[in-house]
């Protein structure tokens, strides 16, 4: 298992960088957790810039975890590609502890990857990231056809969807029936 | 897409793209239709106007002054939009013209400054009458809709009430009800109780307006109708209110059942005569400048607030009295 720490990559989870201690008043250490997409990677990112998404700031809350504790359990988010999740967090990293900018024009412009992006960061619920990559996606489809919005999207028409809808019950249906003559071989 | 991007997405585009969007496909299409109106984009229409003819025609004007015409022809079961034609084929024209009007209201937030509706109903195949269609539609959108002037078209109290109602009272400044035959009678028993009339600015009513009195107009600051009699009583009431009524402009009426209305110079002073017409004058409450003016020929009087230099020379002006 490789990690990263704010986008370098090392053999294992970075210790957490120390402030320097102020004379005046002693910082708090920053916590940090540690999450991990599909390909494992491992990412180091603070507490302040995990605030950006509801779904794991409720799991922090909800799990009290010390360091040592978060260092060992790397949340797994499997359903997201690891550049995805890469890009998701370095967001967090440079919106951490400030105010969101009305625009945001670092988003990918392949649609492909916007749309990946788009569905991890509705999953991991980060309200403005989400609102910036949704008027990018709305961008796309401004001005265009109803079959040009079908291109960019990737979705089929009304007809292909019923004839999909109805191969894939020929498909089980032929399979539950070999199911069963192969329960009923058994059986015999 | 999940439902919270697919919001999202919505609410970055503008009227038109949605509806691009709704014909991308059926999920899309069911999806927007399902959407709280809130979530959708202002289609900002200035004006709205359906009318029932040999056709249907559905107009709709933007805030740039510019025309869209919508035509639904029963005779070649058809839809035409800016030269284009679309066979509607086992879909019945008036159905598709009331869902069309029912998308566009359900876009609308901004206030319009007119909408038009013509019930003059044509013999269409439909069975039921465009006012039951149009009255089933705005129960379905259960929304008031935001306009300015309303103007409805109708031989019926229930024309009328098919519409009224489901106007947002407090954004109705002008009713204009028109009959379909000016000799019409229409009975307004329940058109009156509506908060829609109870709280519009003017209303025009032209045509004989059964089981309406002079308390159901008072509160107007402009009205205009026919009434099937009238007495001194209720003249003397309506300039009693009106001089009390710093909002007041103007009031017209005439009346159809017109016999000389006696006393009025008993009480109010020798009128001043001049062409056919005969003046009274009152001051109205805290002004030196506003006069209510009552002007009146047979079977037509019109209380008009002016000015005092607009009172003839030689015509006498009561002093303000509110009894």
């Amino acid at each position: 298992m490789s990690s990263t720490e704010q986008g370098t990559s090392s053999a294992a989870p970075a210790e957490p960088t120390t402030a320097p201690e102020s004379a005046a008043a002693p910082e708090v250490p920053e916590s940090f957790y540690y999450v991990h997409g599909k390909d494992k990677v491992v990412h180091k990112v603070s507490a302040g810039a995990l605030q950006h998404s509801a779904l794991i700031h409720g799991m922090i809350s909800n799990l009290g975890y010390t360091e040592e504790q978060a260092k060992a359990n790397p949340f797994p988010f499997e359903n997201i590609d690891g550049d995805i999740l890469q890009m998701v967090v370095d967001w967090c990293n440079q919106h951490k502890g400030k105010p969101t900018p009305p625009e945001d024009t670092n988003l990918p412009k392949q649609k492909e990857k916007l749309f990946d992006l788009v569905l991890a960061v509705n999953y991991l619920e980060i309200k403005e990231l989400l609102t910036y990559c949704c008027k990018q996606v709305a961008m796309m489809v401004k001005g265009k056809s109803p079959e040009e919005i079908r291109e960019i999207w990737m979705i089929p028409t009304d007809a292909e969807d019923e004839a999909a809808e109805k191969e894939a019950k020929k498909r089980a249906g032929k399979e539950a029936a070999g199911e069963t003559a192969a329960a009923a071989g058994d059986a015999k | 897409m999940p439902a919270l991007v697919m919001e999202n997405i919505i609410k970055s585009l503008d009227f038109r793209s949605v509806l691009t969007l709704r014909q991308v496909c059926r999920d899309f299409l069911n999806f927007i239709d399902r959407l709280n109106d809130s979530k959708l984009p202002d289609s900002g229409f200035s004006k709205i106007g359906i009318r029932l003819n040999k056709d249907i025609c559905l107009k709709i004007e933007d805030q740039d002054c510019r025309q869209h015409h919508f035509i639904y022809s029963e005779s070649d079961n058809s839809r035409s939009y800016n030269g284009k034609t679309t066979t509607l084929e086992n879909l019945n024209v008036m159905d598709v013209a009331v869902r069309d009007l029912e998308l566009i209201l359900k876009f609308q937030k901004s206030t319009l400054n007119c909408s038009n509706f013509d019930l003059n109903d044509f013999q269409h195949s439909k069975e039921s009458p465009f006012s039951v269609e149009l009255n089933n539609m705005f129960r379905k959108i259960n929304r008031k809709i935001k306009t300015k002037d309303l103007v409805i078209i109708s031989d019926s109290q229930f024309g009328f009430m098919s519409i009224l109602p489901f106007s947002d009272p407090e954004t109705l400044e002008f009713i204009d009800l028109h009959p379909t035959d000016h000799e019409m009678q229409i009975e307004m028993d329940e058109i009156v109780k509506t908060e829609q009339w109870r709280k519009a600015k003017k209303i025009h009513c032209i045509f004989y307006a059964l089981n309406m009195t002079v308390e159901d107009i008072c509160h107007l600051s402009g009205f205009g109708g026919t009434m099937p009699s009238i007495s001194f009583r209720d003249l003397d009431f309506l300039r009693k209110t009106f001089i009390t009524n710093s909002n007041f402009e103007y009031s017209e009426f005439a009346v159809r059942d017109f016999e000389k209305i006696e006393g009025i110079s008993d009480t109010w002073g020798p009128a001043f005569h001049s062409e056919y017409w005969s003046y009274w004058y009152f001051r109205i409450k805290d002004s030196n400048e506003k006069i209510l003016g009552l002007k009146s020929q047979e079977n037509i009087y019109l209380f008009q607030n002016i000015e005092l230099n607009d009172v003839p020379n030689g015509a006498a002006v009561q002093d303000y009295n509110k009894n």
